[in-house]
């Protein structure tokens, strides 16, 4: 009797009621729901950061609903003099437009050849135990706080390129120079060697690279002593930043090229080396080819990360609103966009609605428009390189 | 191409990247050893008695007996010095005795106003006045007396006067010149008043400092224009050529050779630099507010971040199907992390302050709420990577078993995605601690106290990094707290990559365990 009824009343639970699946359909229809919200809401704050910024944007080029200030805007876009405390205040835009640029410009000169071959390094060339190790280092380096990068521009770098800028750059001038110079006239006295008879060819190449090692020295040394005799005047300028931003950048663009130097799979690489490439040749026709455009993302990054950067650049770039002369001369103190919002809004702050406080917003949305559009761009490019990828 | 040019060109390209490597690991040790070795100078150094008398004034560490003792000794040995001083300006003060003795006979023989008002001034002259009020009063009977109409006998004194205050103030402006050097060594002289400003109430409370200023004691530094081809040379002399002939002369070897048993130096262990808040603009004392700042600016973040980042990593990985919107919803994820930390910033002004208005002005709240908005995407892709790593065998089990989708969410991959999750968070963590930018126009001020955690509802704090920022660009004595900035850079980046630390170990106990 009671073996049975535990059955039937086991058949019964099987069965949901109409009123059970109704209400666990609901609970699951609420909870997805819920999910994505939550989900969205933290891409929606994306739009809220879009509309904000350009709500307190737009007062600046258009004072009165729907009237451009024509003249506001060329101002803004073409001219250097950056005087917002004036009355009334100038606001000529170009100057720090410039300094964002060069500093941003320098941070991928230092970060992208170093970056890169890092990367090559990382995936390629170095043993599993090696590499442990090398990973932390580059943690490490993301992870310090950008104030204490700042930090360090300011109090300890600043000061020595002050005292003894002329040296510190002789010394990364021949750090530098002298390997490649060497290498180069190596191969360059190899290739002029090539062309004469077999007989010759020995002492041939041992006198044209003797004569171009001479000659390389020569000018090492000329530069050397030039760049040894300079005096900077501000050792925080253009220059100190670009080093120390294009340390910052060096994570990204090192993981990022990295992932992209993995994902091209070793069939590639065997069949490189299985055609009697070496390693350069491997990854440098075969492999970079390849991972072109997730390199070219990872470029991309490290642009957006040294653009947006703040504290550095605020702290350690002199701050003066200025094209430097020449427009190359990477000693001259610089202002960017990023610096000018963080140190204007203090005293704009309790000006809220004047066109000091407008054209910071002005000049944010300049900074997100950018970056929305390397955005844009390095999702293309990775999208594009997926495709590529799974086709090959 | 040969055979060896081309071997040497995969050498050289091999070692362009171990040259690449081995720069990034220079730039670290270059970056973190001044931090770390000039930091832990702010924790670990000889520290003198004026740091033990401030510890003691101003936050009560020590024992009385202690401080009262070392105090008499220090004070014992620092006598031989406002001894010679004192002496000096006595010897100083005689050479304006036969001037004062002229007035006084001048006034004895006048009468009138004159006198009575040379009488007046005279009175304040006493035995014990000090030199800068005898200066004083000689310049104003001289202006009395200039003022009258003259004889030659009031021409005398009037040029005696001058003659002597000549003499006298090129020596006594000497003497105050050494006598401030010396305060900024040992503190304030007997007899000096008391100063408004708390840093005037104390000498130097480090040996590094005391060298400093002994230096600038022994010697006097100044510029040299005399060459117009190079604009300006410096030039340091020594302070005892002033002085020759003078008593004063072994005052400056006394204080080189008993400066130890003046200041008493003594190597110290000051772990209340992390647990007591500052004085006198961070002169003296730590840096606990800004330290518990960063810790509810950071704590605050989560709090948001963490639940948000967690759910949308859920609905992305377990529940969205590969459609139109959800690939919007990446799209939008992605530029949100592509924002720079400055516009977060201003966003986080013009809507969390001036739309929502979470509080009346800047507070610990809406820099928590920018910030976990900057580490969101962080947080969410840390925690899709974890529950994508989960094994797929794990999903199936619990589904073969008759879990339901949310079940097996709750019950089966969200515990083994934890430490996964786990690590991104700590990272995230370790990123919104150190971030400086939105907080700027959220949450920071340069002087504040510790918060109780009601209060960060509704006030801004100081944080590690504003004050970073402030102490080493807006403070007025930049130099003579190098000791402060340095140990708050080295405690916001210990405290981050002990946070990263914790990460990589949580990281290789998880590779551990998938691989054992």
């Amino acid at each position: 009797m009671n073996a049975v009824t535990v059955t039937s009343s086991k058949k019964q639970s099987l069965m949901m009621s109409r009123r059970a699946d109704f209400m666990q359909r609901l609970g699951r229809n609420i909870g997805q729901t819920f999910l994505f919200s939550v989900t969205s809401l933290s891409a929606i704050a994306v739009l809220f950061i879009f509309f904000f910024i350009t709500r307190d944007a737009i007062p600046f080029f258009m004072p009165e609903a729907g009237n451009f200030n024509w003249s506001n805007v060329r101002q803004f876009f073409s001219e250097t003099a950056w005087y917002p405390s004036a009355d009334p205040g100038q606001f000529g835009a170009l100057s720090l437009f410039y300094g964002s640029a060069i500093v941003t410009l320098g941070a991928i000169m230092v970060a992208v050849p170093l970056g890169i071959s890092a990367a090559v390094c990382l995936s390629d060339v170095l043993p599993f135990s090696l590499r442990q190790i090398v990973k932390p280092v580059i943690e490490i380096l993301a992870a310090i706080p950008s104030v204490a990068y700042g930090f360090f521009a300011l109090v300890v770098f600043a000061p020595l390129l002050q005292d003894s800028g002329g040296s510190v750059l002789a010394f990364g001038f021949w750090l530098i120079a002298l390997p490649v110079l060497g290498i180069t006239s190596f191969i360059a006295g190899e290739a002029f060697a090539a062309r004469f008879p077999e007989k010759l060819r020995k002492t041939a190449s041992l006198l044209s690279i003797s004569v171009l090692g001479m000659l390389s020295l020569a000018l090492l040394w000329f530069v050397g002593q030039r760049l040894a005799g300079l005096e900077i005047s501000s050792g925080t300028n253009a220059f100190n930043v670009s080093i120390i931003l294009g340390i910052m950048a060096l994570p990204t663009v090192v993981s990022v090229s990295e992932d992209a130097l993995q994902a091209v799979g070793r069939e590639l690489r065997e069949g490189s080396y299985a055609l009697g490439a070496t390693r350069a040749e491997t990854i440098m026709r075969t492999i970079m080819p390849a991972a072109i455009s997730g390199i070219l993302a990872a470029v991309i990054l490290g642009v957006m990360r040294a653009i947006g950067e703040t504290m550095v650049v605020w702290m350690a770039s002199g701050n003066a609103a200025q094209i430097p002369a020449p427009f190359y001369n990477f000693m001259e103190p610089v202002r960017t966009l990023t610096a000018t919002i963080a140190g204007d809004m203090g005293e704009a702050d309790h000006v809220t609605g004047s066109s000091r406080y407008h054209v910071l917003f002005a000049l944010a949305l300049c900074l997100l428009a950018f970056s929305f559009a390397m955005n844009l761009v390095s999702e293309a490019v990775v999208r594009r390189s997926r495709k590529k990828l799974g086709k090959s | 191409m040969q055979l060896h040019t081309r071997k040497l060109l995969d050498r050289s390209f091999t070692a362009t990247g171990f040259f690449s490597i081995l720069m990034m690991a220079c730039a670290l040790v270059l970056i973190l050893y001044p931090i770390i070795k000039r930091g832990t100078g702010a924790y670990i150094f000889r520290a003198t008695v004026e740091h033990r008398r401030v510890q003691f004034d101003e936050f009560g560490a020590g024992s009385v007996q202690e401080i009262g003792q070392e105090a008499a000794e220090v004070a014992a040995a620092r006598q031989p010095v406002f001894d010679m001083i004192a002496g000096h300006e006595e010897g100083l003060k005689t050479g304006l005795q036969d001037a004062f003795e002229q007035i006084r006979a001048l006034a004895a023989t006048e009468g009138g106003f004159l006198a009575r008002s040379i009488e007046r001034r005279l009175k304040r002259v006493h035995d014990s006045s000090s030199l800068e009020e005898c200066l004083l009063i000689l310049g104003a009977v001289q202006e009395t007396l200039e003022g009258r109409l003259q004889n030659e006998r009031h021409q005398n004194v009037i040029s005696l006067i001058k003659e002597r205050k000549k003499r006298v103030h090129a020596e006594a402006k000497k003497l105050a010149d050494m006598k401030d050097a010396l305060r900024d060594l040992l503190g304030p002289l007997p007899g000096d008043r008391a100063s408004e400003l708390l840093r005037n109430h104390y000498g130097q409370t480090r040996w590094d400092r005391c060298l400093h200023y002994l230096d600038k004691f022994l010697y006097k530094y100044g510029w040299d224009y005399s060459d117009p081809l190079s604009g300006g040379v410096k030039v340091r002399t020594p302070r005892v050529d002033e002085f020759h002939g003078t008593a004063i002369e072994p005052i400056f070897a006394y204080v080189r050779d008993n400066l130890e048993a003046m200041m008493r130096p003594r190597l110290t262990f000051y772990w209340r630099f992390l647990t007591t808040d500052s004085r006198d603009a961070h002169i003296f004392g730590g840096i606990w507010p800004e330290v518990l700042g960063t810790f509810y600016l950071t704590i605050g973040a989560m709090l948001f971040a963490i639940p948000m980042g967690v759910i949308a990593a859920i609905y992305l990985c377990e529940y969205a199907r590969p459609t139109r919107t959800v690939s919007l919803l990446r799209s939008c994820m992605s530029t949100l992390a592509g924002v720079p930390s400055i516009v977060f910033g201003l966003f986080g002004l013009a809507f969390f302050l001036n739309t929502v208005g979470v509080s009346d002005s800047k507070s610990v709240l809406a820099g928590s709420l920018t910030l976990a908005l900057m580490i969101l995407p962080t947080v969410i892709r840390a925690s899709e990577e974890a529950i994508l790593a989960v094994p797929f065998s794990y999903k199936e089990a619990a589904l073969g078993l008759g879990a339901g989708r949310w079940r097996t969410v709750l019950t089966v991959i969200l515990p083994a995605a934890m430490p996964g999750i786990l690590t991104g968070i700590v990272i995230s963590m370790g990123r919104a601690a150190g971030e400086t930018a939105p907080i700027i126009f959220t949450a920071a001020v340069s002087v504040g106290l510790a918060l109780s955690p009601l209060q960060t509802l509704n006030n801004p704090t100081p944080a590690l990094p504003w004050n970073i920022y402030n102490l080493c660009t807006e403070h007025e004595a930049v130099d003579e707290i190098r000791h402060v900035q340095f140990g708050m850079v080295f405690t916001l980046v210990a405290l981050v990559l002990l946070l990263n630390i914790i990460a990589i170990a949580l990281r290789a106990r998880i590779s551990r365990k998938l691989r054992g």
